[in-house]
């Protein structure tokens, strides 16, 4: 997955999935525990935007081998 | 999912801006400046959508300092002369060179100055420029800087909203439909003005790394408002230049401008520098010099390609690791993972995938503008990349606020004047849903991969007569499937809504390389059947319109004088 969450760090807020350029990121679970996930994996840009933007720090981009080894 | 059973959202606007990017915004600080209602419509975010969402770190200028090069008269002549018959120098001069001086103040505005920490401008030189024409700066914060500026006007911004239809009002464009990717629900903005920003077509050629959305430019751009234009009747130019760049091996990051900028060196895997031995500014070439001589090394087996930095000082090294950063956030975390170090080994690169925009950093290609940013059709304005005379961080940023001031002043012209109120019919809003509601049908990324395969094999690098109209007949015979696409949700409506931009778009491109019978700029458009560049026939610009169901094209010649 492009975008790895730390769900531990995580609090839930939504910042990611709402400025996520191709609206890759969705929220998923019950009202007030919801969390993020990659929904569209492969359409990720690897901009970086919900990193910068996340305020707990709890995102990491993690590059795909096809893209680490050809 | 897809209320088109309920009545669409309207609004009621002076100036509707359609695509919230570097353009985008920038046209909707120009328009509630000049005292205009705005609209702002984006498929994203504005905080964080278009090429320079996650950061930019270059802009082009001249600062005016004393030196011959770094003056306005001296950098018109380096536009003439790497895009000589694929621009309007007086459309650069007023949409670019008028607005520099205001575009460099309201940077340092909205909080985002050029400069660097100590106040000065670290400019570096490449792609042709005859001095440092590349300020360097960290614009990672850019956008979202932008969305707040824009908010603070007052105008109205609405995220996840693509824009599918333009309406009309007996010629005139009076604003625009669109539906909202999570909810379904329809807007129809009414409006004086109307500026389209939404970008180049990416997506379109296939991608040599294998996944489609591993582009340069951003892969949601995708000739949407191009094909909004056209459909409406406007005029497009330089549709035929399929723009290539050099990128990292196996992640398509811009950022690598930089590294040429400041001393890097393309090498072969005989160990030769290659643009120092076959062009006379050697690694500081123009972009499609250096993308033509890569792929001769690539085609005589000398590759792999690589860029070498060793030679660069521990402080230039060290600025570049500072910023390489600011231009793709996540370039530095992608080096790290696959084990490269630009100081000790030179990085491997290769040539991107394939695109629709402008042939030069100077001009571009879509919706033909004048100097004031109007589009031929009357209320329709366009900046960034999806208009002919604006491209890259520059060209946005000046062309945009002029488009957005234009278009204010436009729409200023028409208060009182008497509109039949727009709307949607039903039976459109049916239609746009119907994919959602097949039974069965083609999913939209086996069209959309049919379209890059038909794009590269006879409308990419080396096209012929014969070529392109198979490939055109191709892309006929798939249009006549457009209509079987099924979709499962929202956010498949989209992407399919913009396999259909794509397509059209495509269909642009094979037309106007099917006219222009002979090479410019090579690799961008060459003809294996007219290799040569001809100035005195065909210097100036392919016009494609719509004429009934089909395309019809003509030649606006430039003469250039001085420069």
């Amino acid at each position: 997955m492009p975008v790895a969450f730390d769900y531990e760090l995580c609090d839930g807020c939504g910042v990611c999935s709402a400025v996520c350029p191709g609206d890759v990121i969705y929220m998923k679970g019950e009202r007030g525990e919801k969390l993020p996930f990659n929904r569209y994996p492969d359409e990720c840009w690897h901009c970086g935007s919900c990193r910068q933007d996340c305020p707990q720090k709890a995102i990491t981009i993690v590059f795909s081998p096809d893209m680490l080894c050809i | 999912m897809g209320k088109n059973d309920q009545e669409p959202i309207r609004l009621k606007t002076d100036v509707l801006v359609i695509g919230g990017g570097l353009a985008g915004t920038n046209a909707a600080m120009g328009a509630a400046e000049a005292g205009a209602s705005v609209v702002v419509l984006d498929k994203g975010k504005v905080q964080r959508s278009g090429d320079i969402g996650g950061g930019v770190d270059h802009f082009m200028a001249y600062l005016s300092t004393g030196p011959e090069w770094d003056t306005r008269d001296a950098f018109l002549g380096y536009v003439e002369k790497v895009g000589r018959g694929t621009n309007h120098l007086s459309h650069i001069e007023s949409l670019f060179c008028d607005e520099l001086p205001d575009a460099i103040e309201r940077m340092a505005r909205i909080g985002n100055p050029l400069t660097q920490p100590d106040g000065s401008f670290y400019r570096t030189k490449s792609m042709g420029q005859p001095g440092p024409y590349w300020i360097n700066f960290n614009g990672k914060l850019l956008k979202p800087r932008l969305a707040r500026a824009v908010s603070k006007l007052g105008c109205k911004v609405l995220s996840r909203v693509m824009t599918v239809d333009l309406l009309l009002d007996s010629g005139h464009v009076a604003g625009a439909v669109g539906f909202h990717v999570h909810s379904g629900r329809f807007y129809v903005i009414e409006a004086n003005a109307t500026v389209i920003a939404t970008g180049n077509t990416n997506r379109i050629y296939e991608n040599p790394r294998g996944n489609p959305f591993n582009t340069w430019l951003c892969p949601y751009n995708t000739g949407d408002g191009q094909v909004m234009a056209f459909t409406a009747g406007a005029a497009l130019t330089n549709m035929e230049y399929m723009r290539l760049t050099m990128l990292p091996k196996g992640f398509a990051a811009p950022g690598f401008n930089a590294l040429t900028g400041m001393g890097g060196r393309f090498m072969n895997s005989l160990g030769e520098y290659y643009m120092e031995k076959n062009h006379p500014l050697g690694n500081r070439a123009p972009r499609y010099a250096c993308v033509m001589n890569s792929l001769e090394e690539m085609r005589a087996g000398r590759g792999p390609i690589f860029i070498d930095c060793r030679g660069l000082t521990d402080k230039e090294l060290d600025h570049l690791e500072t910023t390489l950063g600011y231009d793709k956030d996540t370039l530095p975390d992608y080096l790290a993972q696959r084990g490269e170090d630009l100081r000790k080994q030179p990085v491997e690169i290769m040539v991107s995938e394939g695109m629709q925009a402008g042939p030069t950093e100077c001009n571009g290609s879509g919706i033909k503008i004048d100097g004031n940013a109007a589009s031929t059709l009357p209320g329709l304005f366009a900046a960034g990349d999806a208009a002919d005379h604006n491209r890259c961080v520059h060209g946005a940023v000046t062309g945009g606020y002029r488009a957005g001031k234009s278009a204010a002043r436009h729409a200023k012209s028409l208060v009182g004047t008497p509109r039949e109120p727009a709307t949607i019919t039903r039976g459109r809003m049916e239609q746009f849903m119907a994919p959602l509601h097949r039974e069965s049908g083609t999913p939209y990324w086996q069209i959309e991969g049919t379209i890059r395969k038909i794009m590269s094999e006879h409308v990419g690098m080396a096209r012929t007569d014969l070529g392109l109209r198979t490939g055109l007949q191709k892309l006929e015979r798939l249009e006549s499937h457009l209509d079987d696409m099924k979709v499962s949700n929202l956010h498949e409506l989209m992407r399919s809504r913009e396999t259909r931009s794509i397509l059209t778009v495509g269909k642009m491109m094979a037309t106007a390389a099917l006219f222009r019978t002979e090479s410019r700029n090579r690799p961008y458009h060459y003809r294996l059947d007219f290799p040569e560049t001809d100035d005195t026939n065909w210097s100036g610009l392919v016009v494609v319109q719509k004429r009934g169901t089909g395309f019809e094209c003509s030649l606006e010649h430039i003469v250039y004088s001085s420069h």
